[in-house]
């Protein structure tokens, strides 16, 4: 049953290929196309899925029951929202920069349509099987962050550069944590190629050893959150990838109630259709990376492939969203004071630990190193984490504080 | 292959032309970064996966925003339009890139007789290779950058918080003034 | 030696209690599908004034007597009154034209409160939404009137309260009239002679209207 659906999906493309085979350059094209095409429109999909979700998830959590009038259970809503959407005005800002406010939801969408493609969504199902693919990932993604400073820029509204200034500084403080700790992976993977490291995530010695519980646990339990590093590791990722994808408690940039909607004040019509798509995309690369690294991948028992993928990525998503509905949103001084003092010396010292696990593994044999991570690398980083928010806390007011107008 | 080499060749020079020729310095630093990005593409033509990914972390992420940064907090982008754009200065600049040319560019091509030395479906690069040139060889230079900018990182950290101390005591005097009290 | 991050897991707690509670407990879940169910309305609740009447026929059983007190009254000025006329010319107690615009009502309830006849109170109905957002929003005479039932219906604790105010009232104005009917018998009986005793007329003050026409 192992990689079935990706065996038939591989299987199909090659048939479709298959038709064109006398015209080289065609198939070069279809080839293309089939590569890019159905991740491109799955992710779309997967983007409307979730705003529906998005909306369901938070409503139920504030006790409501959420979009139910479109559909079963609202579920046409994300459709009905983009008719809506088309068919509104667009709206250019009189004094904007009119080139630069029509290419931030192009600038926006195209890496994080390229970063989807770095995935390894199964066994052979890879857009861009780059042999640093990880490496690669957080170059693209990077890139975000000058559209959305474009958005911020062109579009002449002080709101605008406010949201655009804070997910620029946001943005490149959150990044460091985030590749700080996917290095860990990295270096416990010996490859930056994302196959390999989902590879990686399997006890090789039981999967393939015929035993049904091998077989079951072997793909569970290689993931990396189950390995102390790994579950410290997993934990700052996930905190850098929700600020960078400018998801709640990090929603600085976009802030409703402090500066209207940050970059995206002066946007409507499809064009805000688009970069909110981008975001969500972008949102769904970070969240997809987050499952290579830390959640084993495609790997798990019984469906092993896309269907893992995609329920990891959902999952992942489902937290995203229950954050959001509890968590308020931090301060800006907070914030980069959190990604700074706090997020980057775990993320570093993690990356210790990992280097310490490796040696006890390969001294003594796994038992022992993960009982020794656990205890001793694990207990270290919340000594660290305490000492540090220790060392970070705003020093105490000593003397009286005095109302000077009052009495 | 061909195509795509021409392409990105005419997006390079089309980004670096326009970086030093446009008036508004944010559409300059733009086409800065569009520059960069059709180098890195030119980097994954020739296989080198791993310096293309660099060219965009370290130049599309880390330079182009910084000096986007900069920019952010300018308050006049376009500048004088009465000014002409060239300045006397053009002279030396082409005078140097026609040195470049001739004294780099002109020797390495005709000693490779404007061949690949390997043919490309031969040469390929993997990431693990670099790693391992990088850790074995080049061990020292490795090293002894990484300390570098240790150093540097420790001297700017060490620079902002004296910075933010000295300028605490100036800015806070001991006898604040007190509001009125009517 | 507190686990850090105790308070947002904490607080994921309770918002997943919300979550799932939602589905299977009613007061997790308390949305009222509009069109399809209707929240009961509370009786203390009011937006737009209407007017009351007694018996069958809205126009006779009419409580209004067109004072104007709650056109005077009304803030917005959102109240229009012309009192009626007989064939004579003579004014009747009663209005002609009485109309409230309801758009620019702001559901201040002064108007019930300075009549004096019980003849305005505070609806409660909601669904007001009108395709003409001019006269459909203006409700006249016929469309304000409804019969003291409703206002029982709606406001069932006030009407009650209102209903015996008036009772009270007209037993005062009743026992009144029978102690000056008393008083003109006995008067009648003890035969005065006629322009010997002055009683100086009651004064009336001048009625205000003018002033504010």
């Amino acid at each position: 049953m192992n990689n079935y659906f990706d065996l038939k999906l591989v299987e199909l493309g090659r048939w479709i290929e298959a038709f064109f085979a006398h015209y080289p350059t065609l198939k070069l094209v279809v080839h293309l196309l089939l590569c890019t095409l159905p991740l491109a429109l799955s992710f779309m999909g997967a983007f409307a899925f979730t705003t529906w979700l998005e909306r369901k998830g938070l409503a139920r959590i504030q006790n409501r029951p959420g979009p139910n009038r479109v559909g079963l259970f609202g579920l046409l809503q994300p459709i009905a929202d983009g008719i809506k959407m088309l068919l509104k005005e667009d709206i250019v800002p009189e004094r904007s920069d009119k080139l630069f406010h029509f290419l931030a939801p192009i600038m926006l969408m195209i890496p994080a349509m390229i970063g989807v493609g770095f995935l390894p969504l199964g066994d052979g199902l890879h857009a861009l099987p780059l042999d640093s693919a990880i490496i690669f990932f957080f170059a693209i993604s990077s890139l975000n962050t000058i559209a959305v400073f474009m958005a911020g820029w062109s579009s002449r509204n002080k709101y605008s550069l406010l949201g655009g200034m804070r997910a620029v500084a946001q943005m490149i403080s959150y990044e460091i944590p985030l590749v700080l700790s996917a290095v860990a992976v990295i270096m416990m993977a010996g490859s930056l190629n994302a196959q390999e490291v989902v590879a990686s995530q399997q006890i090789s010695s039981w999967v393939g050893s015929g035993n049904i519980l091998q077989e079951f646990f072997g793909r569970i339990l290689g993931w990396n959150v189950f390995k102390p590093w790994g579950f410290a590791g997993f934990i700052f990722f996930f905190i850098a990838a929700l600020a960078e994808a400018n998801r709640s408690p990090f929603d600085l940039p976009e802030a409703d109630s402090e500066i209207i909607a940050g970059h995206l004040t002066e946007y409507s019509g499809f064009k805000y259709a688009i970069l909110f798509m981008g975001e969500y995309i972008s949102a769904f690369a970070i969240a997809g990376i987050g499952v290579t690294l830390f959640l084993g991948g495609w790997n798990g028992p019984v469906f092993a492939g896309l269907p893992w993928f995609v329920l990891k990525l959902f999952s992942l998503f489902a937290v995203m969203i229950w954050i959001r509905g509890t968590l308020p949103r931090l301060r800006v001084d907070q914030l980069m004071g959190y990604a700074w003092k706090f997020l980057f010396p775990l993320a570093i010292l993690n990356i210790f630990l990992a280097g310490f696990y490796h040696f006890l593994e390969r001294q003594w044999g796994t038992a022992i190193a993960m009982l020794a991570g656990w205890l001793f690398g694990f207990g270290a980083l919340q000594l660290a984490a305490i000492a540090l928010s220790r060392l970070n806390q705003s020093p105490t007011i000593r003397s009286k504080r005095v109302y000077q107008l009052v009495e | 292959m061909i195509v795509a080499f021409y392409l990105l060749a005419l997006i390079a020079v089309l980004g670096a032309g326009l970086a030093i020729t446009l008036r508004n310095v944010v559409h300059a630093v733009f086409s800065v970064l569009l520059f960069f990005s059709a180098l890195a593409g030119l980097f994954l033509l020739l296989l080198a996966e791993f310096i293309a990914a660099v060219q965009v972390l370290v130049y599309i992420g880390s330079v182009g925003i910084l000096m986007l940064f900069a920019i952010m907090l300018t308050t006049n982008v376009v500048g004088d339009p009465n000014r002409p754009v060239q300045s006397r200065g053009w002279v030396w600049g082409g005078l140097a890139v026609v040195a470049l040319l001739a004294g780099v560019l002109l020797p390495i091509i005709s000693r490779t007789g404007g061949q690949s030395p390997t043919p490309l479906s031969d040469f390929n690069p993997s990431v693990k290779q670099l790693g391992l040139v990088l850790m074995d060889p080049y061990f020292a230079s490795l090293g002894v950058i990484a300390l570098l900018l240790t150093a540097g990182l420790i001297g700017a950290v060490v620079a902002a918080t004296g910075a933010s101390e000295a300028d605490q005591a100036k800015t806070v005097p001991e006898n604040r003034p007190r509001f009125p009290n009517n | 030696m507190s686990l850090i991050g105790k308070g947002i897991l904490k607080g994921m707690g309770v918002t997943a209690k919300n979550f799932f509670q939602s589905y299977y407990r009613k007061e997790r879940l308390p949305t009222v599908e509009y069109p399809e169910e209707k929240a009961t309305i509370n009786q203390f609740s009011r937006n737009f004034p209407f007017l009351l009447y007694d018996g069958d026929d809205p126009v006779d059983g009419m409580r209004c007597t067109a004072c104007t007190l709650c056109e005077r009254a009304c803030p917005p000025q959102c109240i229009y009154i012309i009192k009626d006329k007989d064939e004579n010319g003579k004014a009747i107690l009663s209005p002609r034209i009485f109309d409230i615009d309801t758009s620019v009502c702001m559901s201040c309830q002064l108007c019930v409160e300075v009549c004096p006849y019980e003849a305005i109170r505070m609806d409660s109905a909601f669904e007001l939404s009108n395709e003409n957002r001019f006269e459909g929003l203006l409700l006249n005479r016929e469309e304000l009137l409804k019969p003291n039932a409703y206002y029982h219906e709606i406001h069932p604790l006030e009407a009650r309260e209102t209903d015996d105010r008036m009772a009270a009232k007209a037993a005062l104005a009743e026992a009144k009239k029978k102690a000056r009917q008393k008083r003109a018998r006995l008067a009648a009986k003890n035969k005065p002679p006629p322009g010997l005793k002055k009683t100086p007329p009651t004064r009336k003050k001048p009625p205000q209207r003018e002033k504010s026409e």
